[in-house]
């Protein structure tokens, strides 16, 4: 991140803090729209607490935008992981994040046997793992595993998809 | 005696085979979790929440609590090891421990910091055990106006004392309490932010939630900024300690735990400030203070006492009021939401022997952590060779696995990939992740005393104010609010001068902000006294000489 | 010209090097040591650390030859590694490290020393470590 030059930093950040404010704003505009009679029961009514929700996301988004703007900036999360002296690595990300819908748009069609081993296996290859065969044999073996694992364990049975039959 | 009797029931229970097994599983994990990078106790909850659903309660909760305190334990030996610190408790621990290891004596300090933690553990657990009842007591006592305000206090503490930046805090708690809005509003019946999303009226699912922003949004964060060099570990003997150790040891181990219970128990306490003070003191203290900043081992002693005790600190408020003060009790209260157990001060009176097998629980896990955690050093720290692609991988996987599991809607995996998203931005923002998580638990739970508050009082605000503690809390509130505007008017007056005088009484407050001023002689951290909260040290340059030209 | 060597800190590794000091000093050539990690576990023995380099350059210097120490500290495989110097330094021969492993995993995990002794464009020397001689 250090080598994003501030401005665009800012702008960033300046669009994050224009993000809260709608979500406050979405929050004010949906208590709004409550219908509600007044009932002894309950004076406050289901409308209070959102609106104060929404000032809260508001005021707060507001405040963030005015430090950003006085130039105090966000500190990413630092972790043991973590090399911050990097830019965000969009080029795993964006795998990863295709790789997760991939398993939401197969699950129910091709089961989670299929679409869990193509998530840890294209997980791993996103992150930059190289040995395929290893792999594909290690995701296998968890999606095969925690299959039968939620079924005898927990009682929960997993999408069997196309292989029903089979499994 | 009653209290011991209730003890004794719970040593009854925790000591059946199937619940040993479940405290014995959960230590397993929690150091394996500590150890790893990535990866803490909190996520570990998390990810494990789904598959509790056909355990037993109290199985459950014993798994969770044999994490809860392993992960202070594998934490340690990271520290000590590699100088990566996982977790800001154990970031005092790494100055002299890994300074220690480096000089040839890492078994020694592996060594002091587990027998330290399992002193301090049970010291702590038996603290926990005097004065948990009697916190209970009181908070029955409380009315509905006096809980309402101790809701907030938790609410705000958390969010403005801790972490670096207030409004960044605020921010996330806004986020929280939105979270916890969605679906139908129990009393009038009525849907709220539903946007007519059918999915959406039962409200976000806890557990999909927690998931989220602890799995997803870590594991896509660190994915996005992944560390890709290695770093070499201290060669480890089996840990031990010579008789000069013990004596340098076992007082700081007392002093640490004295420091460490009590801020744990505060909300909004942690466990940064004990740590730092325990640091502090026996740096005053020692015989050797010329050791210090070359592996000193009461530098490793006292922290880590001060780590553990306040870990059994934080359990007061969680289990005798329903307030979590970090993010592993909150995933354990999201865990008691979700089997259907009101969390709050009822919690004692109505669930006693949970409560009282949980904490029989934390003795036993802490004799097992100390068994597994002093002859297995070495192995433990093999499990660093893991490649990363497959440890994030794997977070991800699990966390999929385990969303889904809960509904069997691939619809939970969608709205995990948003809050996933929203917890990856939040950490690329600066968000704190504990407000928001406390404000998607406690938000719910505080609207409803509103609510019950004001219609005992027919809908008169003053019904707020009912109750002397109420008022005194409210007080409270306001001066945590006010506190760093007094604090600049104060430095203001005296005309700048004030800081070295004010500091020492704000170590809360200020939080880690102070403990650079004192952690001169390493780590490389921000000296911004505003922004240092939690921040890690890097570890030590070890590769100084790439490549040599020929000569 | 140049005699390379892959080596990690092992015994395999240790009889590797000592091999190729030999070889280098005998022909009077270059001794390249290539030490590299894929970089991808948080740590990594394999991969030298500072005071074993130190170590490895004090001694590769009492040894009378010219020498060349290449560390990766977040390279490709080994493997790849290891040819692409050759390679560079147009070695006349590759000195490496045997482990022993069982046909499993060798199925799974691939051989370094098999790859680099099918692609290698010039001869390879592979040796035991002494133990297992």
């Amino acid at each position: 991140m250090s080598q994003v030059a501030t401005p665009a930093k800012k702008r960033v950040e300046l669009l994050f803090a224009a993000f809260l404010f709608l979500i406050g704003v979405l929050v004010l505009v949906d208590a709004s729209q409550i219908h509600v009679t007044y009932s002894q029961a309950d004076p406050v009514g289901p409308k209070t607490v959102p609106y104060l929700v929404a000032g809260l996301l508001m005021a707060s988004a507001i405040a963030l935008g005015v430090t950003v703007l006085r130039g105090n900036l966000a500190e990413g999360d630092e972790g043991e992981d973590v090399d911050l002296g990097q830019p965000t690595d969009w080029k795993t990300l964006l795998p990863l994040v295709g790789v997760f819908v991939l398993n939401i748009v197969l699950i129910n069609w091709a089961g989670w046997v299929i679409s869990g081993t193509l998530l840890f296996f294209g997980s791993v290859l996103a992150l930059g793992g190289r040995r395929y065969v290893l792999t594909f044999l290690i995701s296998l073996l968890l999606a095969v595993g925690s299959f039968y694992g939620f079924y005898l364990g927990l009682g929960i049975k997993l999408p069997a998809g196309i292989l029903q039959g089979v499994l | 005696m009653d209290t011991l009797n209730l003890l004794m029931e719970g040593f009854a229970s925790a000591l059946t085979p199937i619940n040993l097994l479940f405290a014995f599983l959960g230590v397993l994990l929690g150091t394996a979790v500590g150890v790893l990078p990535g990866i803490g106790p909190a996520m570990a909850i998390a990810l494990l929440l789904p598959a509790t659903y056909g355990m037993q309660t109290d199985a459950a909760l014993i798994m969770f609590a044999g994490i809860y305190y392993g992960g202070m334990y594998g934490g340690s030996t990271t520290s000590i090891l590699l100088n990566t610190p996982g977790e800001s408790a154990t970031v005092i621990t790494a100055i002299e421990g890994h300074k220690m290891a480096k000089a040839g004596r890492a078994a020694q300090a592996l060594a002091t910091a587990a027998i330290g933690s399992f002193i301090a553990g049970t010291i702590g657990t038996a603290l926990l055990v005097a004065f948990a009842p009697i916190v209970a007591d009181f908070a029955v006592s409380m009315g509905a106006p006096s809980y309402m305000a101790i809701m907030l206090l938790a609410l705000i503490t958390v969010t403005a004392v801790l972490g670096s930046s207030k409004i960044r805090g605020f921010a996330s708690l806004g986020l929280g309490l939105a979270i916890g809005l969605v679906g139908m509003d129990p009393v009038s019946g009525q849907n709220r932010l539903v946007f007519g999303f059918a999915p959406l009226a039962d409200g976000l699912d806890i557990v999909v939630v927690a998931v989220a922003i602890f799995a997803i949004g870590e594991a896509l964060w660190i994915a996005a900024h992944l560390r890709r060099t290695p770093v070499k570990t201290i060669p480890v003997g089996t840990p031990w300690m010579g008789r000069q150790d013990w004596k340098r040891s076992w007082k700081p181990w007392l002093r640490g735990t004295a420091y460490g219970f009590p801020f744990g128990a505060l909300p909004a306490g942690g466990a940064e400030v004990p740590t730092f003070l325990s640091y502090v003191t026996e740096k005053k203290l020692s015989k050797h203070p010329e050791e210090f900043g070359h592996g000193a081992i009461e530098g490793v002693a006292g922290p880590e006492a001060a780590n553990n005790a306040s870990a059994a600190g934080t359990l007061t408020p969680m289990l005798t009021l329903g307030l979590p003060t970090n993010a592993t009790a909150a995933v354990m209260l999201a865990f008691l939401v979700q089997k259907g157990i009101q969390p709050g001060p009822f919690l004692f009176d109505n669930e006693p022997d949970l409560l009282w097998t949980m904490i029989a629980s934390l003795f036993i896990g802490n004799a097992l952590l100390l068994l597994i955690n002093l002859p297995l050093a070495p192995m433990w720290a093999k499990l660093l060779k893991i490649p990363r692609p497959y440890l994030y991988s794997g977070i991800l996987f699990f966390a999929t696995l385990g969303a889904f599991a809960v509904n069997l809607q691939a619809t939970d995996l969608v709205l995990l990939l948003v809050i996933g998203a929203l917890g990856f931005a939040m950490r690329r923002f600066g968000l704190p992740v504990l407000p928001l998580i406390l404000g998607v638990i406690i938000g719910p739970r505080a609207e409803k005393q509103l609510r019950q508050t004001l219609q005992l009082s027919s809908g008169e605000v003053s019904g707020l104010f009912g109750e002397p503690l109420a008022v005194a809390i409210y007080v409270i509130i306001a001066l945590v609010l006010l506190f760093p505007l007094i604090l600049k008017l104060v430095r203001r007056l005296r005309g700048g001068s004030a800081p070295a005088l004010v500091a020492p009484a704000t170590g809360p407050l200020d939080g880690p902000g102070t403990l650079d001023a004192a952690a001169e002689s390493d780590t490389a951290q921000e000296q911004d006294p505003d922004r240092a909260a939690h921040t890690v040290p890097q570890p030590a340059p070890q590769d100084e000489h790439r490549r040599k030209d020929q000569p | 010209m140049s005699i390379v060597v892959g080596y990690i800190p092992s015994p395999a590794g240790e009889a590797a090097l000592d091999r190729a000091v030999l070889e280098a000093r005998r022909a009077g050539c270059t001794l390249v040591v290539v030490n590299s990690s894929r970089g991808d576990a948080p740590v990594d023995d394999r991969l030298i650390d500072a005071r074993q380099f130190n170590e490895l350059e004090a001694r590769l210097a009492g040894e009378d030859i010219d020498f060349w120490i290449e560390r990766f500290p977040q390279g490709g495989d080994a493997a790849a590694e290891v040819l692409r110097v050759a390679e560079a330094r147009r070695a006349e021969l590759i000195v490496i490290g045997l482990r022993k492993r069982s046909a499993v995993g060798k199925f799974l995990m691939g051989s370094t020393a098999q790859r680099i002794i099918l692609q290698a464009t010039c001869p390879v020397l592979s040796l035991k470590a002494p133990d297992h001689l």
